[in-house]
C-alpha cells in the first residue's frame, strides 16, 4: 500500500514547531496572548499579527533539550522586523548562554522568510546581523539545524543566515537565494532574470538544485514524518565536521573556474561542482596567474579614498580579486588590518563592477579576515580589523544567484563574527552607502561602528525602487512612511536613533578628507578599539545598552527580557 | 486600515482561551478569551476600509447562534465573510475542546 503523505509545507509556523518537538513537550514562549506585535506596522496602515510572525517553542527532540524557532511565511512574507527579529536573535542568544554554562540546548530554525521586512527596514537588517552572530556562536556547541520547507523559502539576509547553518534540510518547494527574482529584474533588467519564469527560478534556486550543488545537505519530500526523522538524525549526528561558510578555498577556487563571459546553467554547475574538491583547488592556481596580468583600472571611490588615506598606501599591489583591498599598518601603537571593498571596472563578474559585493568579494573578505585570525592564533593580543564600508549593494545577477552568492556573503559574516569572538576588535567605519546584504557581509558584524555624518552615508535594506516594487507602494508613499518610522529612512541621522553607532562624526569632509579629518577618525578608531577591549564583550550585546538603544530599540529589549523570564 | 469595535450581550461562558488563524492574504487571526461579565467585546483591525456593515452582519449572526461572554480580537488581512465565520467557529471549538490546541 502506498503511504499517503502529510504535507509539512501546508502547516503553519506553530504546527511546524509542534511537529518537530517530541510529542507533548511543545511550550511556546511569547505566545499570541502576550501580544508582542510590531509597533511599526499599524502607523503604516498594515494589520499586525499578535506574535509578529515568529513562534519560539521550547521542548525536547529525541529527549534532548531544544528550542525551535519557526517563521510564519504567510504573515508579511516571513519578513524580519524589530520584534520578530528580536525573538529569533534573543532565543538563539539564550541558547548560546545555556550551552556556555554546560546546559546543552539544541536549536532548529524553520526558515520561511523573504528577508528584511521592508516596512521596518533597518530594524530587520540589524536583527539579522544579530541572528547571524548568535548562530556563529551557537554552532560551536550544537548543530544549528535549518529546515527550509517553502513556500517562501529564504531570501535576502535570511539566505545568508541559512549559509551559516550547520545542516540544511530542504524540500523541492523551498528556495534559497540572496536576491529574489523580482529584485534582480528590477535592478538588472528582465534580460538578466525573468521573474515570471517560474520553472527557471526553481531550477536555479530551488531545493533540488541547491542540494545537488552542495549548498544544502538533505533533500526531503514534503512529508511531516520524513522531515521530523531528518531533524532527529541531525540532532543525533551532532556538529558536522565541515561547515560550508568556512570552506573559503574550495568555494573561491570553484568560482575562479567559472568563465563569467559564457552562459552557465544549473546542470553545468552540478557537473563542475560534483568533481573532487582537490581537483578544483589545483585548477584555480592557473586562473590566478592569468588574472594578475590583467589590467586593473583604478577608480576612486569613497571606500578607496579612505582606505588609501588611512593606510597611507596609494599603490597597493593588485591581488587576484582587485575589488577587495587589505593592508596591515600601524594605528596608534599597534598594527591593524584595514579591509575595503571598492569598484573594479574590470571585474570578471560584470554585475560587481561598481563596488558591489559579489561572489568573489564575499569569500575574499572572508579570506583576509581568517588570515588575521590564523596569524594571531597564538598571540594573546589580537589584531584589530577595521572594515572601511562603502558598499552600494550586493551584486544582482543570474550567475551570482546560481553560484550561491548568499553562501559567499555568509563566508564573510562567519569570518568577521568568528574573529570578533576570538577577541579581534572589529570596527566598522561607514564612509559611504552601507546597504543591505553588502553591509551584512562587510561591516555589520563589528563590535563598534563609527559613521560619518554626511548625506552620502546611508544605511538601508534595499534600494527605493525595489522596495517600492516589493511592498507594492510608490516611492512617495515610502518617503511618507519613513517620516513615521525612522528605521525606514535612508539617512544616517535616522539610522543613528537605533543606538547602534558608537559615534556619528560630523564636520568631516567625506569625499576628500583633510589631514585633521584623518586624525579625528584615527583617534575615534583607536578609542573604539580600546573600549572594545576594555569591555570584554565579544558578542553584539553592547548594541542594546547604549542610551539611544533604550528608546530606539525598546521593543527588541523588551522581547529579550521577556524571553529570559519564560525560558526555563 | 480600519479599527472597529462591537459589543454584544452574552449569557454563556467559554472554558478557555483560543487562538486560530494567521494574518495572511485572505485570512485572519482570532484571539478569544473568556470574560466574567455577561458581555462580548469584539475588536477588529482590518486591512480594508469601508466594510463595517459586513463585519456587523457576520458578528451579529455569530453571536445570535453563540452568545458567549468573551473578549475577541480579530486581525484581518482580507478574509472573505465565509472565512471570517469559519475562523470564529474554529476559535469557539478550540476554546471548548481540551485536546484541540492549534
Amino acid at each position: 500500500m502506498i503511504k499517503l503523505k502529510d504535507s509539512f509545507v501546508e502547516l503553519k509556523a506553530r504546527e511546524r514547531a509542534k511537529a518537530l518537538l517530541d510529542e507533548g513537550t511543545f511550550r511556546e514562549l511569547l505566545g499570541p496572548f502576550e501580544r508582542l506585535e510590531s509597533p511599526h506596522l499599524e502607523p503604516q496602515g498594515i494589520v499586525p499579527e499578535c506574535d509578529d510572525g515568529v513562534v519560539i517553542a521550547r521542548g525536547t527532540i529525541c529527549g534532548e533539550r531544544a528550542v525551535v524557532i519557526s517563521i510564519e511565511g504567510s504573515f508579511q512574507g516571513g519578513g524580519i522586523g524589530e520584534v520578530s527579529g528580536a525573538k529569533i536573535a534573543g532565543a538563539l542568544e539564550i541558547a548560546v548562554k545555556d550551552n556556555e554554562e554546560g546546559i546543552k540546548t539544541n536549536a532548529v530554525i524553520v526558515h520561511d522568510s523573504g528577508g528584511v521586512r521592508l516596512q521596518e527596514a533597518n530594524y530587520g537588517l540589524l536583527s539579522i546581523s544579530e541572528i547571524q552572530s548568535a548562530i556563529v556562536a551557537l554552532r560551536n556547541y550544537v548543530p544549528v539545524i535549518g529546515v527550509i520547507p517553502g513556500k517562501i523559502g529564504c531570501f535576502g539576509g535570511m539566505s545568508m543566515t541559512a549559509g551559516l547553518f550547520s545542516k540544511i534540510i530542504i524540500t523541492r518547494e523551498g528556495r534559497m537565494t540572496l536576491n529574489g527574482p523580482e529584485v534582480i529584474e528590477q535592478e538588472a533588467g528582465v534580460a538578466e532574470f525573468d521573474s515570471s519564469d517560474k520553472k527557471m527560478i526553481w531550477n536555479t534556486i530551488g531545493g533540488a538544485q541547491r542540494q545537488a550543488i552542495g549548498l544544502a545537505d538533505v533533500l526531503v519530500d514534503d512529508d511531516i514524518t520524513t522531515i521530523i526523522d531528518e531533524v532527529r538524525v541531525a540532532v543525533k549526528d551532532g556538529k558536522p565536521s565541515k561547515l560550508r561558510s568556512k570552506q573559503i578555498d574550495l568555494f573561491l577556487s570553484r568560482i575562479k573556474n567559472v568563465d563569467p563571459t559564457k552562459p552557465i546553467g544549473p546542470m553545468d554547475v552540478r557537473e563542475m561542482w560534483s568533481k573532487d574538491e582537490d581537483i578544483t583547488v589545483v585548477d584555480a592556481a592557473k586562473v590566478e596567474q592569468t588574472d594578475k596580468n590583467e589590467l586593473v583600472e583604478k577608480v576612486m571611490s569613497r571606500g578607496r579614498i579612505w582606505f588609501e588615506k588611512l593606510t597611507g598606501i596609494t599603490e597597493l599591489k593588485v591581488s587576484d580579486v582587485p575589488s577587495v583591498l587589505y593592508a596591515d599598518v600601524n594605528l596608534g601603537k599597534e598594527q591593524v588590518r584595514y579591509i575595503a571593498v571598492v569598484p573594479n571596472p574590470n571585474n570578471r563578474f560584470p554585475r560587481a563592477r561598481k563596488g558591489e559585493v559579489g561572489l568573489e568579494e564575499g569569500w575574499t573578505v572572508a579570506k583576509y579576515v581568517r588570515e588575521v585570525m590564523e596569524e594571531d592564533a597564538d598571540k594573546e593580543k589580537k589584531r584589530p580589523i577595521i572594515a572601511v564600508v562603502d558598499v552600494p549593494s550586493q551584486a544582482y545577477g543570474y550567475k551570482e544567484e546560481l553560484l550561491g552568492i548568499f553562501q559567499s556573503c555568509a563566508g564573510a559574516v562567519d569570518a568577521y563574527a568568528s574573529a570578533r569572538y576570538a577577541g579581534h576588535p572589529i570596527i566598522s567605519l561607514l564612509v559611504g552607502p552601507s546597504i543591505s546584504g553588502a553591509f551584512l557581509t562587510h561591516g555589520y558584524q563589528a563590535n563598534r561602528m563609527i559613521a560619518l555624518d554626511d548625506p552620502g552615508v546611508l544605511v538601508h535594506a534595499m534600494s527605493k525602487q525595489s522596495a517600492a516594487r516589493i511592498t507594492k507602494r510608490t516611492i512617495e508613499e515610502l518617503d511618507e512612511a519613513a517620516k513615521k518610522v525612522p528605521s525606514m529612512a535612508y539617512d544616517i541621522k535616522s539610522y543613528s536613533t537605533l543606538g547602534t553607532l558608537e559615534d556619528l562624526v560630523s564636520g568631516i569632509d567625506a569625499e576628500s578628507p583633510k589631514a585633521e579629518d584623518l586624525e579625528t577618525i584615527k583617534e575615534k578608531l583607536i578609542k573604539a578599539i580600546e573600549v572594545t577591549r576594555t569591555s570584554g564583550i565579544r558578542d553584539l550585546s553592547n548594541r542594546l545598552t547604549s542610551e539611544k538603544a533604550l528608546t530606539g530599540r525598546a521593543a527588541g529589549i523588551k522581547v529579550r527580557s521577556r524571553l529570559k523570564e519564560e525560558w526555563n | 486600515m480600519e479599527r472597529l469595535t462591537f459589543e454584544y450581550a452574552a449569557t454563556k461562558s467559554v472554558p478557555k482561551r483560543a487562538y486560530v488563524g494567521v494574518v495572511g492574504s485572505g485570512d485572519l487571526e482570532v484571539l478569544l478569551e473568556p470574560l466574567e461579565d455577561k458581555k462580548a467585546y469584539v475588536t477588529v483591525r482590518t486591512r480594508f476600509d469601508g466594510f463595517e456593515q459586513i463585519w456587523k452582519d457576520i458578528l451579529d449572526r455569530f453571536f445570535e447562534n453563540n452568545d458567549i461572554a468573551a473578549k475577541i480580537e480579530i486581525n484581518d488581512f482580507g478574509a472573505t465573510p465565509g472565512m471570517v465565520s469559519m475562523r470564529l467557529l474554529q476559535a469557539l471549538e478550540v476554546s471548548q475542546d481540551d485536546k484541540t490546541q492549534r
